[in-house]
């Protein structure tokens, strides 16, 4: 019954902390996957979608899905505006996207403050909380963990069976052969910046209820996104993001359990360090490579 | 051996080799020597912390600008150097040879931090854009801990780490019985960064200095030439902390505290920011952008401006979007081709 108990609440914080490593990165790695651009604006835009949704919800009275899904948008086209003008001209120059959208973050993040003042009056967790032998579980984790399952399944669905998936993984490839092609490589682009940044919003407002509302909010997700990114790597953005948050949190949970969260983050940092000494381009081309072998094998 | 010196110092790894600019530049060494005479000891010591950041800047044009490896946490190196010599120099204080051991310590502590991380980026050949976000997300989690610091349970020896509140009370720099403070302390700076931008323009102009070169070039052709790329960016990386660290030590002698905002994200940008507007690919072009959004961000926000940072955000992408080299070296380069234009004008 102890035993049962605690290996159940394990599991749960092992959800949990998959969970958000997956919501804060996923808008990174699409943008990433893609591009090759690591768009350092990701926190900042993780907190515009978080201000959306408190300001629709609270003071506008929107229930919080709709509320969500707003921010999806909001930030989507905040994110289509963004490319429009700035990330366009750095495509190939990857330090240079890294350096422009840090000045973006800057002024996103202050100028919140500007704005908005320093604080934000925070959402109410939806949804009680269950206990079972000791531990107790909040349900709002529980329908988090579910989405991002459903988002796995949502993104697989958009590359794998939609027009789009299928430019987008040919863009991704080859991006000349696709564009000698006739793929719309600029539209691909433009579609997927801005779907990553709609990303960054729907996570940072389902992340909001967990968290303080504050024009530098987007600071606590950067290190474990970037983590994430880092050891997930761009070769494939579902198996990266799946396989990086899991792997991750199969390592932070123990740990973060036994000795606090902070240690469990730096235990993350320690932990991206060796495994990109093994694996240099993250765990989606380990897993690519891996594939191609027993592919290759079978046709043997 | 000493024209062999003087072409090392006068070689073309950085702007400025013509007769004309060494007259400018000694002439503008004097002036900044002249400096104190003129102001009171509260405006020297204002400048002396414009200058303090220059190695910091300078590392970051060592390591961006001449190797081609982005770091957006040397403020982290910085952070180790400062807090280090505090611990040291603080439980030796009364001992005059306490904050001769705190800058060692500091320096090998950022040093070893710094080495071990680049061991780990350089040896694992990882792609171009990991090392930013490595090295930024150090220096988040160094400003985390050291903000959960509070209390009296955090202390090394008489030291309190202090929290968000900060290490206060760091005693100054001293050789002997001699104290660095005021006027004294702004011409150690002085000579500080003087010595790195020579000392600097040395390596980059000798042969260790165009092989670094290269590797920012085409870091593939390099190492089929028989180059060792990884050792070289590692020693680069090391070199780069060990001059934030110098400044992290002059920034607690200088105002003899530190808190863990100094390795916070926006001081993070900060050293970024000055060797993009400057143009990354030459020292002095940093050095001066270094002097000049110090300024520009001191004078703001000591009216407080709270647009300060808007403002600075706000140069970056400018300058990535239309001055992606950097508006000094444009403007250099402008200079040059006017002064240029008159000497084939007056020849003809």
């Amino acid at each position: 019954m102890e035993t049962d108990a605690l290996a159940l609440s394990l599991t749960y914080q092992f959800g949990t902390n998959a969970a958000f490593l997956f919501l804060a990165a996923l808008g990174l790695i699409v943008i990433l996957g893609m591009m090759n651009i690591i768009n350092l604006a990701h926190g900042e835009l993780m907190m515009m979608g978080a201000y959306v949704a408190t300001i629709t919800h609270n003071q506008l009275g929107l229930p919080f899905p709709l509320a969500v899904i707003v921010s999806f948008f909001a930030v989507a086209v905040f994110g289509a505006i963004l490319e429009l003008l700035i990330v366009r001209r750095f495509y190939g120059r990857e330090l240079g996207a890294l350096v422009v959208t840090w000045g973006i973050s800057l002024i996103l993040g202050q100028g919140t403050l500007l704005v908005f003042g320093p604080f934000m009056p925070a959402i109410k967790i939806p949804g009680g909380s269950y206990s079972y032998g000791g531990f107790s579980y909040s349900a709002y984790w529980l329908i988090l963990i579910a989405i991002s399952i459903a988002l796995i399944a949502g993104l697989y669905w958009l590359y794998r069976y939609t027009n789009y998936g299928l430019q987008a993984r040919a863009t991704m490839q080859n991006a000349e052969m696709a564009k000698a092609l006739g793929v719309p490589t600029n539209r691909v682009y433009l579609l997927t910046f801005s779907l990553g940044a709609g990303l960054a919003g729907l996570s940072g407002a389902l992340l909001a209820p967990t968290s303080t509302i504050a024009p530098f909010m987007g600071q606590q997700f950067v290190a474990p996104a970037f983590i994430t990114v880092v050891v997930g790597g761009a070769a494939n953005v579902i198996s990266g993001a799946v396989g990086s948050s899991v792997l991750l949190s199969a390592i932070k949970t123990p740990i973060g359990m036994a000795y606090g969260a902070f240690l469990g983050t730096v235990a993350l940092l320690i932990a991206s360090l060796i495994i990109i000494r093994i694996m240099p381009d993250g765990i989606s081309a380990a897993i690519q490579k891996l594939m191609d072998r027993r592919r290759t094998r079978k046709t043997k | 051996m000493t024209s062999k010196i003087l072409h090392l110092i006068g070689g073309d790894a950085d702007i400025g080799t013509s007769k004309t600019f060494w007259i400018g530049f000694v002439i503008a060494v004097i002036l900044f020597a002249l400096y104190p005479t003129q102001v009171s000891e509260f405006r020297a010591s204002n400048v002396s912390y414009y200058l303090l950041n220059i190695p910091l800047a300078l590392g970051m044009a060592l390591l961006w600008g001449y190797c081609g490896v982005l770091s957006f946490g040397h403020v982290a190196y910085f952070g180790i150097a400062g807090y280090t010599y505090g611990i040291i120099a603080g439980n030796m204080a009364g001992n005059s040879f306490g904050p001769i051991a705190g800058v060692l310590g500091g320096l090998l502590a950022s040093a070893l931090v710094a080495g071990i991380f680049a061991y780990f980026v350089f040896y694992s050949r990882v792609r171009e854009w990991i090392i930013p976000i490595l090295t930024l997300v150090l220096t988040l989690l160094l400003e985390t801990f050291l903000g959960q610091t509070a209390g009296y349970q955090w202390r090394v020896g008489s030291v309190l780490l202090g929290g968000y509140n900060g290490m206060t009370g760091i005693p100054a720099f001293q050789i002997g019985s001699f104290v660095f403070m005021g006027y004294s302390f702004y011409y150690f700076c002085m000579v500080i960064v003087l010595a790195c931008y020579v000392g600097l323009r040395m390596l980059l102009n000798s042969k260790f200095g165009q092989v670094v070169t290269a590797i920012r070039e085409d870091p593939l052709r390099t190492e089929i030439f028989g180059y060792d790329i990884r050792a070289r960016q590692w020693l680069v990386f090391v070199l780069s902390a060990l001059l934030a660290a110098i400044s992290g030590l002059l920034y607690v002698q200088w105002g003899n505290y530190i808190t863990p905002s100094q390795v916070g994200l926006l001081s993070a940008a900060l050293p970024v920011i000055w060797a993009a507007v400057g143009g990354r690919t030459s020292l002095l072009a940093v050095l001066i952008a270094t002097i000049v959004l110090n300024w520009v961000t001191f004078t703001l926000s000591s009216q407080g401006n709270q647009y300060a940072m808007v403002i600075i955000g706000a140069a970056l992408v400018i300058t990535m979007l239309f001055f992606p080299r950097g508006i000094v070296i444009m403007l250099a380069e402008w200079i040059g081709k006017v002064t240029n234009r008159k000497n084939s004008g007056a020849a003809t």
